[in-house]
């Protein structure tokens, strides 16, 4: 059975209509791309299922379940969780408290110590910085912080929206392994991504968002192989 | 200026300073949170102070039994407030939501003042608790202001130890640093804001009680007071209680030495002069450039 | 308004409130003599918050300040006229010596400082005795001047609505709303801010002071509680904003039906009325965001429609617009060893994070740069550099020659910085023509607005909007916004062009015209090119060089095709699967 299921989705931001046909089926357990230019719409499907952007028209199921006029909340309680674009954390709280708010609902608020554990031993350098204030680490600490704290909601399914941005290569294989450890553990993992290259490095499987819409999707040696998609998204001629 | 009296002088203005930071903790809070310059703050303590003088005047109760009996209705009256005009108001652009906000809370201005003074009358009232002094050589202390001033230390230090460790005070410090982020940690980013603009106004309820105690209170008396939030919320950083607390009581002793070696008709004017000198150095707020 | 029916309507209107003293007996008259007083108050407001988007509260301030200066001159003898242009005199220099902290404010921070500034004036009434008699107030001579008060008033008033039309007309009404919508791109195409704000806040605050003095003379009684009382002192914005700010009719409707209502109150109510006046501004607040005139129910009613309506530049037109052929920027020879842009070591860091990192970077006339990088590896951020919205923390960037260091934006464009955005950002309120005449008015050399206008037209159909000239930006899709962003760029006819981000969301064939473009540019009026794309088979059409940037510092620079064989551009930008579809190994 699917763990995500988006419908004919549309968004607006505004007068503005930023998803006009998305569809999207994902199953539990797979590590599945969003791929796509600026603007073309990833990070918005990824706002309208956590429901921080309310859809105009279509639907977006969690494991089964109807949640498109859920709030926010009761679709985090499901199982979703968010890294988004930009990180944005409590930049004067310290590093523990950002963690700790990712545990902020119901359930995983009781296994609070137990999570924490397991998010120091993924990242354990947020172990050493856990009293200092999240704005004051580097780029890529902060990533592992947003990780970090999207985790400790204990989620099924992790949303993560451009993980890479200003983080130093030399930290991105720490994050890039780090991901992978959190899919082996059964989390599903949904990645919009930039680089094309990258993130078909780690997906097994492609959506490409163009103008709003899921214009083609397929597995990694699909994309690959496909000629409109190498030409467009990998510098193939 | 013999020590004695200057002392005494620094004591008013400390205790004034005291329960200016208590106006700006509700100010800091709802502006951080909510994002609402409410103009009508400080005319809430204003009334909340009348009608805490009259209900003193009707029963003789200790104002310790007044305060939660305030506390309440003010409370309820913030989150009705705040989810029938200024909630709505979210879904405009800036521009609009700044101009809707300031004419919603401008207009509650006047309409609380006007009715308050139509029902109480416009004559300055206080609470006249009778109270013994402590006396340190010449200096003497009225044992109420004793008592306020370190009600509202003990108030500051619980407040900031529920923003500190408490899920929700954390979720509100979470709504004013990010609220996206906030939100997706499961915080309901409306309903903080709705129980902080409640909160707000509970607080400038707590503070109307103890100001009539120490000063008279008349219904128009309130935008002053929210001019002076203003300048210690810009002064002491927004969301920041023991900034706002530092801030306050610095402000207080500029009064009081204002007033005492100069004219108290000149007091009132060290708020807005600080705050559009603060202004014209700090433009983003004082706290920007500490951290810088 | 300018057809002729227009100017009689206008006309018979002015001549009909002219004769209300002759025929209309006092308590009309000085019904209609406080409306208009109302209505200078509430329009010359307007002329900041609905222009140019500053929220002033504290305007009824300078109102007070011109009845006191003109109040106190008048019991000196200094004579009428002399006590007259005094007021106008103080209330202006108050405006100009706020207006120095003022601007350094924005949003919530700048209404309330200007709301503080209301109390300070009541305070400093109060206080001065020896000038303002305390709060005794000051009473003039009696004279019964009501009907002189009168005209005077009534000049004001169609001054004031001449100047409203004067400003949506001219080049500096257009620098105000682009500052009213977004201040940043205002000044990035060529507006100086501070000038321009500070002259509309002492403009308006010289009518309201001189609206002051008329309203002293006509009472011939002032005192700090009637001149700075809050309880009054928001009711012209309320009157303003009820009718629809920045609408050329909504000032004076909203004032009208807002002293009528005051008026109806008085009458009838002897108790709580500032409370239900306070009513009055909460539900303005609450439900007419726009005021009445935006009211969808009254803006697309026939009767009121001609009230409601937008003031834009507007032009008859042959069908389908102009056609797209030269550019109205004079064509230049290359000279290919000038150099147009040098970075020296240029850095830029927020807090703990280097977005730029001494970046040396050397581009010389009629070249084509592609600069790529993944995102957040700093390619926004040199833009920003170049085009002065950021200072660098060190290291030096030259223009033309020319070192920017200590140059605002506005003196940037005006060396020859022309630049797009990334998420486009025209000004949303304005037309397609408007947009691109404010980049061409105050772009590198200074056109008459009527002459940009002109100009705009060609250069919108040069990037495909010929057809859309009388849209507001704001309605446009995100492909025609990108257009008008570079047609805005252009038409200031800059010496190096910033293009960010173009290409993502179009079609191929519009990638290939968007091409054609950057090359004709180039070509024809030799200006050089930065381009950050994304797509690269974008930029692999046109640019010379590719300059790849990799967390803040250039990891390459080179001619294309020895770019594409770069291992380290490969590995970070492209991947290494280029060309062959292996894996790419992120490690270093």
């Amino acid at each position: 059975m699917s763990l995500l299921k988006v419908e004919a989705l549309q968004v607006a931001h505004g007068p503005l209509q930023a998803l006009w046909n998305v569809d999207i089926d994902i199953r539990a357990g797979e590590k599945v791309g969003l791929l796509g230019a600026n603007g073309a719409g990833k990070s918005t499907t990824l706002g309208a299922v956590v429901g921080y952007y309310p859809a105009l028209a279509g639907a977006v199921h969690i494991a089964g379940e109807d949640v498109t006029r859920m709030a926010t909340p009761d679709r985090l309680a499901r199982g979703v969780a968010l890294v988004p674009e930009g990180r944005r954390l409590f930049t004067e709280m310290t590093v523990r408290e950002n963690l700790e708010m990712g545990a902020y609902l119901r359930e995983p608020r009781r296994k609070l110590a137990e999570t924490l554990e397991q998010v120091f031993t993924l990242f354990p350098i947020l172990k050493e910085k856990a009293g200092q204030a999240a704005g004051a680490l580097s780029g890529g600490q902060q990533q592992m912080v947003a990780i970090g704290r999207a985790i400790m909601s204990r989620p099924r399914l992790l949303l993560l929206d451009e993980p890479f941005i200003g983080v130093a290569p030399i930290i991105v294989g720490d994050v890039m392994r780090a991901l992978g450890e959190i899919a082996a553990q059964g989390v599903t993992i949904v990645l919009v991504e930039q680089n094309t290259h990258r993130a078909l490095d780690f997906v097994e499987r492609a959506y490409v968002i163009e103008n709003g819409r899921t214009v083609l999707e397929g597995s990694r040696d699909d994309l690959i192989g496909n000629a409109a998609f190498g030409s467009k998204f990998l510098g193939l001629d | 200026m013999p020590l004695e009296i200057f002392v005494q002088v620094l004591l008013s203005g400390v205790l004034l300073g005291g329960i200016y930071a208590l106006v700006a903790f509700g100010l800091s809070l709802v502006y951080g949170v909510a994002h609402i310059l409410n103009i009508a703050h400080g005319t809430l303590l204003a009334v909340s102070g009348v009608v805490a003088s009259l209900i003193y005047l009707a029963t003789g109760w200790h104002p310790l039994l007044i305060i939660p009996l305030m506390v309440a209705p003010v409370f309820l009256f913030g989150y009705v407030f705040h989810a029938l005009l200024l909630r709505p108001l979210a879904h405009r652009g800036k521009h609009d939501e700044t101009i809707g906000t300031v004419l919603i809370t401008t207009g509650a201005l006047i309409m609380l003042s006007d009715l308050t003074g139509f029902a109480a009358g416009t004559t300055q009232r206080n609470i006249p608790v009778g109270s013994g002094v402590f006396e340190f050589g010449e200096v003497i202390v009225p044992t109420a202001q004793v008592w306020i001033l370190a009600g509202i230390l003990a108030l500051t230090i619980v407040l900031q130890l529920y923003l500190k460790h408490a899920w929700f005070g954390r979720a509100v410090r979470a709504v004013t640093q990010d609220s996206l982020g906030a939100t997706i940690c499961g915080v309901n980013g409306p309903r903080a804001r709705a129980l902080t603009f409640a909160a707000g106004s509970g607080l400038v309820a707590v503070a109307g009680v103890l100001y009539a105690i120490v000063y008279p209170v008349d219904p128009y008396m309130g935008f002053s007071l929210t001019v002076r939030a203003f300048t210690i919320i810009v002064v002491g950083g927004i969301g920041n209680l023991p900034g706002a607390m530092i801030a306050g009581v610095m402000l207080g002793v500029a009064e009081s030495f204002t007033a005492f070696l100069w004219a108290p008709k000149w007091a009132p004017a060290l708020s807005v002069i600080l705050l559009l000198v603060i202004l014209v150095l700090f433009p983003r707020g004082f706290s920007s450039w500490k951290r810088a | 308004m300018t057809k002729p029916s227009s100017i009689a309507y206008a006309l018979v209107a002015l001549l009909a409130v002219a004769l209300i003293p002759l025929l209309g007996g006092p308590y009309l008259t000085s019904f209609v003599f406080a409306l208009l007083i109302s209505f200078v108050l509430a329009q010359s407001w307007d002329w900041v918050n609905g222009q140019m988007g500053y929220l002033n509260l504290g305007h009824y301030a300078f109102y007070g300040i011109g009845a006191y200066a003109f109040a106190i001159l008048l019991t000196r003898d200094a004579g009428l006229a002399v006590s007259f242009a005094g007021a106008v005199a103080f209330a202006t220099l108050a405006a100009l010596l706020v207006s120095f902290p003022l601007f350094r404010l924005k949003g919530d921070y700048f209404a309330f400082a200007t709301l503080a500034i209301v109390p300070l004036c009541e305070l400093l009434a109060n206080n001065l005795d020896w000038l303002t008699k305390g709060s005794d107030g000051i009473t003039l001579p009696p004279h019964y001047v009501l009907v002189p008060a009168f005209y005077a008033a009534l000049g004001l008033a169609a001054l004031t609505l001449l100047v409203t039309l004067g400003l949506m007309r001219s080049r500096f009404g257009y620098a105000l709303r682009a500052i009213r919508n977004d201040e940043q791109v205002a000044e990035v195409a060529g507006v100086r801010l501070f000038p321009v704000k500070a002259a509309m806040l002492a403009v308006s605050a010289a009518f309201a002071g001189l609206a002051g003095a008329i309203q002293a003379w006509q009472f011939s009684f002032i005192d700090p509680f009637t001149m700075f009382n809050l309880g009054v002192a928001l009711v012209p914005i309320a009157g303003a904003l009820l009718g629809g700010s920045g609408l050329l009719m909504g000032p004076l409707l909203g004032v009208i039906l807002f002293a009528s209502l005051q008026q109806l109150l008085l009458v009838n109510i002897t108790h709580l009325q500032g409370a239900l006046l306070g009513l009055v501004i909460v539900l303005i607040g609450r439900f007419l965001p726009g005021g009445l005139l935006r009211w969808k129910k009254i803006a697309a009613h026939p009767a009121f429609a001609w009230l409601a309506r937008e003031s834009h530049f507007e032009r008859e037109m042959t069908a389908g617009g102009p056609a797209a052929g030269a550019l109205p920027i004079s064509e230049a020879v290359i000279d290919p060893e000038r150099i147009v842009l040098q970075c020296e070591a240029a850095t830029m860091a927020f807090g703990g994070n280097v977005a730029v990192n001494r970046v040396n970077l050397t581009v010389r006339q009629g070249e084509i740069v592609g600069l790529v990088g993944p995102n957040g590896s700093g390619k926004t951020t040199l833009f920003n550099l170049i085009s002065g919205i950021y200072t660098p923390k060190s290291g030096r960037i030259r223009i033309d020659g020319r070192d920017i260091a200590g140059l605002r934006a506005d003196e940037i464009a005006h060396l020859g910085v022309g630049r797009s955005y990334q998420i486009p950002r025209p000004f949303g309120e304005l037309t397609v023509r408007e947009n691109i005449a404010i980049g061409r008015t105050y772009g590198r050399h200074k056109t008459a607005l009527p002459d940009a206008m002109e100009a705009a037209d060609s250069i919108a159909a040069f990037v495909g909007l010929g057809d859309k000239l009388e849209t507001r930006a704001d309605h446009l899709s995100l492909q025609q916004k990108k257009a008008l962003e570079l047609a805005r760029a252009l038409a200031s006819e800059p010496k190096l062009l910033l293009v960010d981000e173009v290409a993502s969301g179009l079609s191929t064939v519009e990638i290939n015209l968007f091409v054609q473009h950057i090359r004709a540019i180039r070509d024809r009026y030799g200006i050089t090119v930065i381009w950050v794309e994304h797509i690269f088979s974008a930029l692999s059409q046109v640019v010379d060089r590719l300059v790849v940037l990799e967390s803040g510092s250039v990891i390459a620079d080179a001619p294309l095709a020895e770019a594409v064989r770069d291992e380290n551009v490969l590995r970070t930008y492209l991947g290494s699967a280029h060309g062959d579809g292996r894996t790419a190994e992120a490690r270093p």
